[in-house]
């Protein structure tokens, strides 16, 4: 992750991007200084979708 | 004298350095057989900090002290049946480094797959825990005879000293000094005390020492006044065996003192000692394990033995002695020796060669040469040895003593 998915700065030193695994799921969890927003991408091995109640 | 270049590169142990590589090829005591337990215990060796273990399944483990999740002590945890459990978050290890379990991650997860711990190679022998920190396939353990007689009582002493291993390796090649440290500055103590007598055997004078590079290491040969090239202290001699150990002893008392870099300022000193009589010794249950203190209770440094006097000399030769102040003489041509032959064998390593004393095949046992009769006569030297060396502080001292059946020497 090299640019905040809310704002588009880049995301340097100051800010944080911590990768973590959830099952074969590649998490990164992004903090961008500039526009404060933090979020996590999910870089997933399937897209999975859920049926709701229908 | 060296220059300052030369005296780090000599002395340095830790990964990356000369010397660290060449010590890495190496097997070494990490810890004595009663350390390994189901309490996780913080060791060192050659710069790094590690964390023992034996799991409820017997196995036993050595892993970098610091757990790969964020960094706690892993002497700061439990042992499971199988592995080492962190006590910050439970993650759990295996001897060999895999991490079992993440108990704070989701069930799916297989984060578990991607991490381990830095996890070292580990074998018992003799009742020690031997570590290898090198570059794998690793080479056999060492079977050195001591290690593996069943027919020998043991003992193991061991003590920390602030100072490096060079420089007490560097003692191992130098036999003038037992008429001196042990003779004269031994004796002048005795004196001071009000005692009559000199202490015998290791007052005798040299006249003739020598030192060759062999397959264990250097063999150290030497003629005392009023003996002969054919007595066994030239004709047999003993070895210090490359790169950390020395073999000293007579018949029936043979020892190692085995000098393990915890790191470039401090050594892990083991005296391990075997006592086998003619016949051999019965049965023993287990191998005590001693400490060895090196001050008195007003805390000054013990000097009234045979090991004191010599921790004393290497420890007041600094953390690590500067090189570059000394003035070798002649009568330090083992020293020269020595720390060429650490310096071929680093360039041995460097050229990616296996260094001496590696040994790639099984084996049951190797043999070391020592003289049966030493100083003069096996019994003379048992006598002063179970009384004025560490074999002081052995627990089983009165037995050992028994178990020979020496007369009480007439100078005590
Ligand atoms: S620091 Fe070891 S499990 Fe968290
Ligand atoms: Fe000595």
């Amino acid at each position: 992750m090299r640019f905040c998915p809310g704002c588009g700065a880049a995301l340097g030193e100051a800010a944080f991007v911590q990768e973590y695994w959830v099952a074969a799921d590649r998490h990164v969890v992004c903090w961008c200084p500039a526009c404060s927003v933090m979020c996590t991408v999910v870089l997933a091995a399937a897209l999975v979708g859920t049926e709701p109640e229908h | 004298m060296l220059s300052a270049e030369k005296n780090e590169r000599l002395t340095r142990v830790g990964p990356g350095t000369p010397m660290g590589e060449l010590l890495r090829r190496y097997w070494w005591p990490v810890a004595t057989h009663d350390m390994a337990t189901r309490v996780p215990v913080k060791r060192r060796l050659l710069g790094e900090d590690l964390v023992l273990f034996r799991d409820g399944s017997g196995t036993v483990g050595l892993l970098a002290e610091q757990c790969p999740h964020r960094r706690a002590a892993l002497w700061l945890g439990c042992t499971e049946e199988e592995g080492l459990r962190c006590g910050y978050h439970g993650w759990r290890f295996s001897a060999t480094g895999e991490c079992l379990e993440q108990p704070g991650e989701p069930a799916d997860s297989t984060f578990k797959n991607r991490i381990r711990a830095t996890a070292y190679p580990v074998q018992e022998l003799g009742g020690l825990v031997f570590a290898y920190l090198g570059p794998l396939p690793a080479p056999e353990l060492p079977r050195y005879d001591l290690f593996v007689w069943d027919d020998a009582w043991r003992d193991i002493g061991h003590a920390e000293l602030p100072c490096n291993f060079v420089q007490i390796m560097e003692n191992s090649v130098d036999p003038y000094h037992v008429e001196w440290l042990h003779g004269r500055y031994g004796s002048f103590l005795r004196e001071l005390g009000g005692a009559a007598a000199p202490l015998p055997v290791v007052t005798k004078k040299h006249v003739k020492v020598a030192f060759e590079v062999f397959e264990h290491g250097i063999l150290k040969r030497r003629v005392l006044e009023g003996h002969t090239e054919e007595d066994e202290d030239w004709k047999v001699g003993h070895p210090l065996v490359f790169p950390h150990m020395l073999r000293v002893g007579a018949a029936g008392l043979a020892t190692f003192q085995i000098r393990v870099p915890i790191d470039d300022e401090n050594t892990w000193h083991v005296w391990y000692q075997t006592y086998r009589p003619d016949g051999g010794a019965p049965p023993q249950s287990s191998i005590p394990v001693y400490e060895i203190p090196l001050v008195d209770e007003r805390g000054e440094y013990l000097r009234d033995y045979v090991d004191g006097q010599d921790i004393v000399a290497w420890i007041t030769q600094g953390r690590i002695s500067d090189r570059t102040k000394e003035h070798l003489g002649r009568s330090d041509l083992g020293v020269i020796m020595l720390r060429k032959l650490y310096a071929e064998q680093m360039d041995a390593v460097a050229r990616g060669e296996d260094p001496l004393c590696t040994y790639r095949e099984p084996h049951d046992v190797i043999d070391l040469p020592m003289e049966r009769d030493k100083f003069g006569s096996a019994v003379e030297f048992r006598q002063l040895w179970t009384r004025e060396s560490s074999v002081r502080y052995s627990p089983i001292r009165d037995q050992v003593l028994e178990l020979f059946g020496d007369p009480v020497p007439a100078w005590t």
